[in-house]
């Protein structure tokens, strides 16, 4: 903890400096002079409480607070967000928008491992009171969870083991996939979990109930080693009374099954009836609030404090009384705060928008809070297509692009570069950038390097066939006899800023250099299905944007397993370098930082190198809220549905 | 007897139609390029288990099946009353769209009656004061009232009335943490109604007061006002009696075809007050390749369309006895 304590504060100290220099190697060109990899705040300072002592404090990015924490739930906030709120509160199998997604983590809690605010793995002390690992000898591991004593629902009834097991037999049982069709993704990992999934199996053999508040997960062989596996000993409960009354959980040498009337029909009633069923109208939960009503016609949602719920990893409880989630739009978001029918806005990004904000801010009428996206907008190309299955022409293109100038242009300032797959917030990032200054390539625009690694690439012919002199226009290539132009097929979505903007950056530096870029405009579901070779055309690059899982995993993304290929490899890149850098961090145990920092390292120079993408930029983020909302404390792992329980309101 | 066979044989035309639609339709948004189950399904899985999973949902949906079977499966259910299931949602499409549906109406019922009681009037009015300086200044208004884009009026009304003056909300269908009932539910959400009612009647009012004018111009040139003034019948009962009964006709038919609009939502109304409504549905729809929906709200506005243009030929008997439903 203290090392990445550390980190943050490098870090903060780094991007001032890199700031004040301007120019610098590191890319950052935001507006935000003060502006910290992890966030800063405009808020008055606080004094240290109970609830907050154990937060991970982040210092001169903590947030500062003008009043008291309340030690009873009081007031209302209302909470603004672009995307609409859909009655949908199972979990985001069912419907995964970005607001129903992080909802439904305010209504479903605990879950035996969390991510800490620093972004680290660890069980739920208030929710695990042990947790015992073995690995057997067949190559399988096995965590044997206890659960603490007094944790209840939000009716009260008690919350044990069988609760626990029940969401891992529900969440992986064929009965569950034929409600709305299900699909049961979450613990594939589990040994024994396709045959009980298909049901060729009643029991499921890597899970068993040891006793009513302990039990136990036994991960399958083949998913081992992984850097994240603690994470497969992550489980969150579902109310086995409400979902299946009547049933009970065995446990078998088999496995832990189902016993009772357990069957779809009956699941179509308690989780898919639109009045009543769990995934319309959860009325046990067990997170830091429960659900109060839901309006179709105007997509709002109320939620209140659930009173029964223990409290956060670190014992913090949820001091904002009542919540309201309503949607708002891009072009008057920043009025609605203003007019306060919206009490707070978070990740706001594009210039205008964060301008005006900061002209509240700047009025005194509100407050703000930002941090560096999790995540990159990047230019994706497809490397199994011509000409762009060679690295020469990627990096071509990429000394084609002012990347800077672009971030800056798109985001109004607000927004970083960065030079491989990672984020600012990224703790590998902040121990890494001296090391990064001077192995990664930023690939400045440069035409005449361009022109360099294409000539290099056998890119040396002309429309005759001829040796390519400046000024011959586009740049061909001899390919078994064949003389092929240097054409880029580029697929992007309608109504996109990104798309404008490299439309008007890219195509004239590009041809300066000997391509041609063919640019298509489509829908996002036929760029999708390109990305996919579903349809009829295939491209060459498309322009998208990312953010980083918790459990980022490379080594599936450039896997060159067939299997992987259009799925999770959608660079479709089939390079045995990568592969390697990236398969390498894979089995590095979780705790083991310096070998991970080192194969990370190392992924990321052959990333730089093989260039499967070209990162655009990477938005800063403005959280802005009412003056009446105290101690938001956000980070691109640390949502708002986590820093809400922290914060508080004063009316 | 003969209106009886007149309608025999628009209700056949109607059915007729109808199929051919619903194949042509059919067929278009199978055509599209993008892949509803793929776009329904999450992606951070395990290829394999993505597999399974992309397999199980394309036969869940029937989309396994030869779109010809497809299609019979799908005007099958249609025509008993199961419009299918939305990708989007992962709910029957009959649960998702009754709710915007009632939004839409709502919104346009009382756009087409804020409408109708001042373009009618209006219309009359400057017809009958035709060249007069209120007729000019009116004919001026209603060409910026229907040239200028809703999506400008809309920005203006908002920037002028929900922000410079706050006297309305500025989007939204109801108060964030309202908790009233009945009326007082009514009254807040008419106050969120406002704005875009506003809105959509500005330009439903300058076309319709110019539809009204040219209409009752031609009327009271006619003969027959000439005699019923001659008669010495009050100059109110020429206009509203004689004159504007003869003027109906056309605006019959643009009544016909708003109260089909009714049913129609505006994309651009609703996503900037945020009503959700029809439109923005259709748009999602189509968007995520959410078929079911799409072609549920299509089938219903080509109904909607056939059976308005009946009704507008049964009005037009009812205002001019001179048309005869044979012909």
């Amino acid at each position: 903890m203290k090392r990445k304590l550390l980190s943050v504060l490098l870090a903060s100290a780094m991007l001032v400096s890199l700031t004040a220099c301007g120019n610098n190697d590191n890319g950052a060109v935001t507006n935000n002079e003060s502006a910290a990899p992890k966030t800063e705040s405009t808020a008055p300072a606080e004094e240290n409480d109970d609830a907050e002592a154990s937060e991970p404090s982040t210092e001169s990015t903590a947030p500062e607070v003008s009043s008291e924490r309340p030690t009873t739930p009081s007031g209302q906030l209302i909470i603004g967000t672009t995307t609409d709120l859909e009655q949908d509160f199972y979990d985001p199998i069912y419907n995964n928008s970005a607001t129903n997604y992080k909802v439904c983590g305010l209504l479903h809690g605990y879950g035996t491992v969390i991510t800490t605010k620093e972004g680290e793995w660890q069980t739920d002390p208030v929710v695990v009171a042990d947790l015992q690992t073995a690995e057997n000898e067949d190559g399988t591991k096995t965590y044997t969870i206890k659960i603490n004593d007094g944790l209840v629902w939000s009716d009260d009834s008690p919350l044990t083991a069988k609760d626990y097991v029940f969401a891992l037999l529900l969440e992986s049982s064929p009965e569950m996939m034929g409600v709305d069709n299900y699909a049961a993704t979450g613990y594939t990992t589990l040994e024994g979990w396709a045959d009980f999934n298909s049901g060729s199996t009643k029991a499921l053999k890597g899970v068993h109930l040891i006793d009513d508040m302990t039990f136990s997960v036994t991960i399958a062989a083949s998913e081992l080693p992984y850097h994240y596996d603690l994470a497969y000993a992550s489980v969150t409960p579902r109310p086995l009374a409400v979902l299946a009354p009547g049933c009970d959980i065995e446990d078998t040498e088999e496995g832990a099954t189902i016993t009772g009337d357990f069957t779809t029909e009956v699941l179509l009633e308690t989780i898919g009836n639109t009045d009543t069923g769990y995934r319309y109208n959860p009325q046990v939960v067990c997170g830091p609030y429960k659900l109060v009503s839901y309006d179709a016609s105007s997509r709002q949602g109320t939620f209140e404090v659930n009173e029964k719920f223990a409290g956060t990893f670190d014992g913090v409880k949820p001091m904002i009384k009542t919540v309201i989630i309503k949607t708002v739009t891009a072009d008057t978001e920043i009025n609605e705060l203003q007019a306060g029918t919206v009490d707070l806005l978070f990740q706001i990004s594009g210039g205008d928008s964060i301008e005006a904000g900061l002209d509240l801010v700047d009025a005194g009428v509100a407050q703000k809070h930002t941090f560096f996206r999790y995540g990159y907008g990047k230019i994706q190309f497809d490397c199994s297509q011509f000409p762009t299955d060679s690295e020469n022409v990627r990096q071509a293109i990429a000394y084609c692009l002012d990347r800077n100038e672009f971030a800056r242009q798109y985001s109004g300032g607000y927004a970083t570069v960065v030079h491989g797959e990672y984020g600012l917030s990224q703790w590998e990032f902040v121990d890494s950038k001296d090391w990064i200054d001077e192995n990664l390539n930023t690939y400045e625009k440069d035409i005449e390097k361009a022109k360099e690694v294409l000539a290099a690439d056998g890119w040396n012919l002309n429309a005759s066939g001829e040796e390519y002199k400046d000024g011959d226009g586009l740049r061909y290539k001899d390919v078994d006899g064949e003389l092929k132009p240097l054409e880029i097929q580029w697929c992007n979505s309608e109504g996109n800023p990104v798309s404008e903007l490299l439309g008007t950056m890219l195509p004239d530096a590009m041809k300066e250099a000997g391509m041609e870029l063919k640019a298509t405009t489509t829908d996002f579901p036929t760029l999708l299905s390109g990305i996919n070779h579903d349809g009829e055309t295939t491209y060459n690059m498309y322009n998208l944007a990312t953010r980083f899982s918790l459990q980022h995993s490379p080594w599936y993304y450039y896997s060159m397993d067939e299997m992987y290929l259009g799925s999770l490899n959608d660079n479709w890149i089939l390079d045995q370098e990568l592969a390697d850098a990236a398969w390498a961090l894979k089995a590095i145990p979780g705790d083991d930082d310096a070998a991970w920092l080192a194969a990370w390292q190392n992924y990321q120079k052959v990333w730089n190198q093989k260039l499967p993408n070209i990162p655009l930029y990477s938005d800063e983020y403005h959280d802005f809220y009412s003056n009446k909302l105290q101690g938001w404390d956000t980070s691109s792992i640390w949502d708002w549905t986590s820093a809400l329980v922290y914060a508080w309101v004063t009316e | 007897m003969r209106t009886g066979r007149y309608l025999l044989k628009r209700f056949i035309y109607i059915i007729f139609v109808f199929f051919i639609i619903s194949i042509l339709m059919f067929a278009i948004y199978k055509s599209l390029p993008g892949d509803p189950v793929r776009m329904m399904m999450q992606d951070n899985v395990k290829p394999e288990v993505y597999q399974q999973q992309y397999e199980a949902t394309k036969k869940m949906l029937g989309l396994d099946q030869p779109v010809p079977v497809q299609y019979i499966k799908w005007i099958t259910n249609m025509l008993r009353g199961d419009f299918g299931y939305s990708t989007e949602y992962r709910r029957p499409v009959k649960d998702v769209i009754g709710v915007p549906m009632r939004n839409t109406v709502l919104l346009n019922i009382f756009s087409m009656i804020f409408v109708f009681l001042i373009a009618v009037p209006l219309g009359i009015t400057t017809a009958v004061k035709k060249n007069s300086v209120f007729d000019k200044i009116v004919q001026v208004v209603t060409i910026i009232g229907y040239s200028v884009p809703g999506f400008v009026i809309a920005l203006l009304a908002i920037y002028v009335f929900a922000i410079r003056f706050p006297i309305f909300p500025i989007s939204g269908v109801k108060t964030a943490g309202f908790t009233g009932t009945g009326f007082a539910a009514f009254l807040d959400t008419a106050r969120h109604m406002v704005l875009p009612v506003l809105v959509m009647s500005v330009g439903g009012i300058g076309s319709i007061t110019r539809y009204v004018r040219a209409s009752m111009i031609d009327a009271l040139r006619m003969d027959y006002i000439r005699t019923a003034r001659s008669k010495g019948l009050k100059e109110k009962v020429v206009v509203y009696v004689h004159a504007f009964r003869n003027a109906l006709i056309p605006i019959v038919t643009v009544t016909t075809w708003w109260l089909i609009g009714l049913f129609g939502g505006s994309v651009v109304i609703e996503s900037i007050f945020l009503w959700d409504g029809l439109g923005k549905m259709m748009i999602t729809g189509l968007n995520q390749r959410d078929f079911s929906v799409v072609l549920a709200m299509q089938m219903f506005y080509v109904i909607l369309s056939l059976a308005g243009n009946v009704l507008m030929d049964i009005a037009y008997t009812m205002v001019d006895p001179r048309v005869k439903l044979e012909n």
